[in-house]
């Protein structure tokens, strides 16, 4: 009985061992064929992800291309929205404010002063076109036209044609970045409308040479901003006007003091381009009466001087000054009329500011400048038989709040006092009231 | 002292214990360079663990980012692997009315990357100027394979770029140079590819081979060591900056001072670049 049980026990442990070798088997083989089928999926889907990132690659390529097209392009520009008070009365008090068109006067008024957009577009290395366009309510109408060429190297030369700034610093010193509502009066008579027509030459020593050095050159149309647009588009009298500017820097870094020291000149002509009949007789330096013939030139020659000061106490402090002498001529032909200099005569001119600029704390800037302009320096006082020859001696307070680097608050206030004479008019025996508040909301992109 | 009364005094203790402890930490940002970032990490990691108080943000970016937030006021230190531009400091000066604060923290071997198995080993400036401008294209130009160069290089935002453009390349970049984000990455692609060269900071020449470089083609190739930087042989070299804005105070001038001091700059040589004194 014990070998038979002995048997049967045998018999079922080899069925069960058989079993599980045949389970063993059928396991390995079935574990195989899913490896199999992962991997082909695996496969399959490598493939399939290859395909798509191949894909990807392709599309990523073609707008790299167009991103790196587009990258080439940056603008930029401002909008300087404000809201204006006049305060100015005829001399015997019957009219406040400015004149208008016909006989409105105004006091008060809201005005875009600028709507600008700039585009920079860099094509390639040293090569940059810059197109700025101002748009005004009625108009709209080119600021900046030209095309600048650097040099690769020396990283020294610049070469731009076209439209641009003339090189001053205070032309020079963006509209959007300056503390005061308006550039001086002795800047916006001599070069009105800042910009002018022709090629100027750059030489920045710094990057190159770790000389602080700049120097410009400029040949121009010289009537840019004088007479109607139409005229401006091109020279009016075939001679063209020279600019010169040089700018070394001085540093005492353990100081926090930073001075820059410049001069600058003007040699340029207004070339009498038409007589009238009867004919228009113009007033010299000395105040003497001449009678210019067509293709007399006049002289505008102007010298100046510059001081920029940079401090590194308590925020942040500058104190910046110009002085530009010399003589200047002008013309009441429309083709070539300055509205600021606005008569048949030549002048020995001089003027000059002085400004001061405080950061306070992050988001505040209170700022003061002082500027005189004296369009005839040889007459003062009752001597001055009119408006046009007075001097004037013009104090501007403002205060600047930054809400963040793109938008800003300036309330700009200008008191502008005339030298007083009894033979230029009733409004100037005493000084006329003329201060202008400005408040101003600036948005930069 | 009534029970309730020690309960609340204990509530605001803690209050404005944990209120207080917010309120002194001093925070510092840096912003800039890529080529910087290690090293800075390393400076802010450091001093952060020497200063509890103080909490360092670095971020990278590029020369120009870093340099374009200390501008518009993002950043209070900005990190720069070249000098600032003319035009930068005159918009410092519009803005802050101050012209800028300077520091040299650092020197670097600009580092020109090969791979291990390419047989080029020494390269002259002008040849590295030919390469990526695109004037010579294969190998075999320069000694090496008959096999096509294969570019990379950094952002137009990275001061790594302009220091090569200015220096090296003296024009344009060719189209075809591939752009890395960071020094890092340059070197992870040359060291993948037989055929590519590459260039970015010292500090990153890890798995593949630095260049030799050759003042002009007569001149004897030299590799970016500390004492060829010093001595200023490798012709690649430059200074590692940081700008701020105006002069440092309180913590900021704490953390500068302390870059600039033997121990700032013990970190200096740790992270591969070299000491400034």
């Amino acid at each position: 009985m014990k070998k038979i049980l002995f048997t049967g026990l045998l018999f079922v442990s080899c069925l069960i061992n058989a079993q599980e070798v045949t389970n063993d088997t059928v396991k390995s083989n079935s574990v195989d064929t899913l490896k199999t089928d992962e991997l082909t999926r695996l496969k399959e889907s490598v493939d399939d992800h290859s395909m798509k990132l191949a894909g990807y690659e392709e599309r990523f390529s073609a707008l790299e291309t167009v991103v790196n097209e587009l990258s080439k392009i940056k603008v930029s520009g401002y909008i300087q929205a404000q809201y204006e008070m006049y305060d100015s009365w005829a001399s015997d008090g019957s009219q406040h404010g400015i004149p208008v068109t016909g006989s409105a006067y105004e006091d008060n008024s809201f005005y875009i002063r600028r709507a600008r957009i700039k585009f920079t577009y860099k094509p390639i290395d040293g090569v940059n076109f810059v197109l700025q366009p101002n748009f005004e309510v009625h108009q709209v109408t080119l600021k900046d036209a030209f095309v600048q060429l650097n040099d690769r190297w020396l990283n020294t030369f610049s070469l731009w044609v076209g439209q641009f700034n003339r090189p001053t610093y205070e032309i020079e010193y963006s509209s959007a970045s300056r503390e005061f509502a308006e550039r001086t009066l002795m800047t916006r008579t001599l070069y009105p409308t800042e910009r002018d027509q022709g090629v100027k030459l750059e030489a920045d020593f710094a990057t190159k040479f770790e000389i602080p050095l700049k120097l410009q050159f400029a040949v121009l149309n010289g009537n840019f901003g004088e007479g109607a647009l139409a005229n401006q588009a091109k020279d009016v009298d075939n001679g063209k006007d020279l600019m010169a500017r040089a700018v070394y820097s001085f540093k005492f870094p353990s100081k926090g003091l930073g001075i820059d020291f410049g001069a600058h000149t003007y040699l340029g002509n207004t070339t009498v381009i038409a007589q009238t009949s009867p004919v228009t007789v113009f007033s010299d330096v000395n105040n003497n009466s001449f009678t210019p013939n067509v293709g007399d030139k006049l002289k505008k020659e102007l010298f100046g001087t510059e001081m920029q000061l940079y401090y590194d106490f308590l925020g942040g402090l500058s104190l910046k000054g110009e002085y530009i002498r010399g003589t200047y001529s002008g013309t009441t032909n429309t083709a070539q009329v300055n509205t600021l200099f606005n008569a048949n005569k030549v002048r020995n001119v001089e003027g000059y500011y002085l400004s001061l600029v405080k950061n306070v704390g992050k988001v505040n800037e209170v700022s003061l400048r002082y500027d005189v302009f004296d369009p005839n320096t040889k007459l003062s006082g009752d001597g001055v038989k009119t408006k046009d020859d007075l001097k004037y001696y013009n104090w501007t307070f403002a205060w600047q709040y930054y809400f963040n680097d793109y938008i800003k608050v300036m309330a700009s206030y200008t008191l502008p006092v005339n030298e007083k004479s009894l033979n230029a008019g009733a409004d100037y025996i005493k000084d006329k009231h003329d201060n202008i508040f400005t408040l101003r909301l600036q948005a930069r992109f | 002292m009534k029970k309730s009364n020690l309960k609340l005094f204990a509530f605001l203790a803690v209050i404005m214990t944990v209120g207080l402890s917010f309120t002194t930490l001093k925070k510092i940002t840096v912003k800039g360079s890529d080529t910087m970032v290690i090293l800075s990490q390393k400076w802010a990691e450091v001093y952060m663990a020497k200063h509890p108080g103080t909490v360092i943000q670095v971020t990278g970016g590029g020369s120009g980012v870093g340099l374009a937030a200390l501008l518009n006021g993002s950043t209070e230190i900005a990190n720069a692997s070249r000098p600032i531009k003319p035009a930068e400091v005159q918009k410092l000066k519009a803005k802050f009315k101050t012209q800028g604060i300077e520091i040299p923290c650092a020197k670097d071997g600009l580092s020109v990357f090969l791979n291990k198995s390419n047989k080029v080993s020494e390269l002259s400036i002008q040849q590295l100027g030919d390469i990526y401008s695109g004037k010579v294209t294969n190998w075999k130009e320069v000694g090496g394979d008959d096999a096509k160069i294969r570019l990379y290089g950094r952002e137009s935002s990275s001061g790594t770029f302009e220091f090569f453009r200015e220096h090296v390349v003296k024009g344009d970049f060719a189209a075809n140079v591939q752009t890395l984000p960071g020094t890092a990455a340059i070197v992870n692609a040359v060291s993948k590819d037989k055929y590519s060269i590459g260039y970015g900071g010292a500090a990153y020449a890890e798995g593949v081979k630095d260049c030799k470089v050759k003042k002009d083609a007569k001149s004897k190739g030299v590799l970016p060591t500390a004492a060829t930087i010093k001595n200023k042989t490798y012709p690649i070299a430059r200074y590692l900056y940081m700008y701020l804005k105006s002069k440092p105070t309180g913590e900021t001038k704490a953390f500068i001072d302390w870059i600039l001091s033997p121990e700032g700059q013990k970190l200096v040589v740790e992270t591969g670049y070299f000491p400034v004194k």
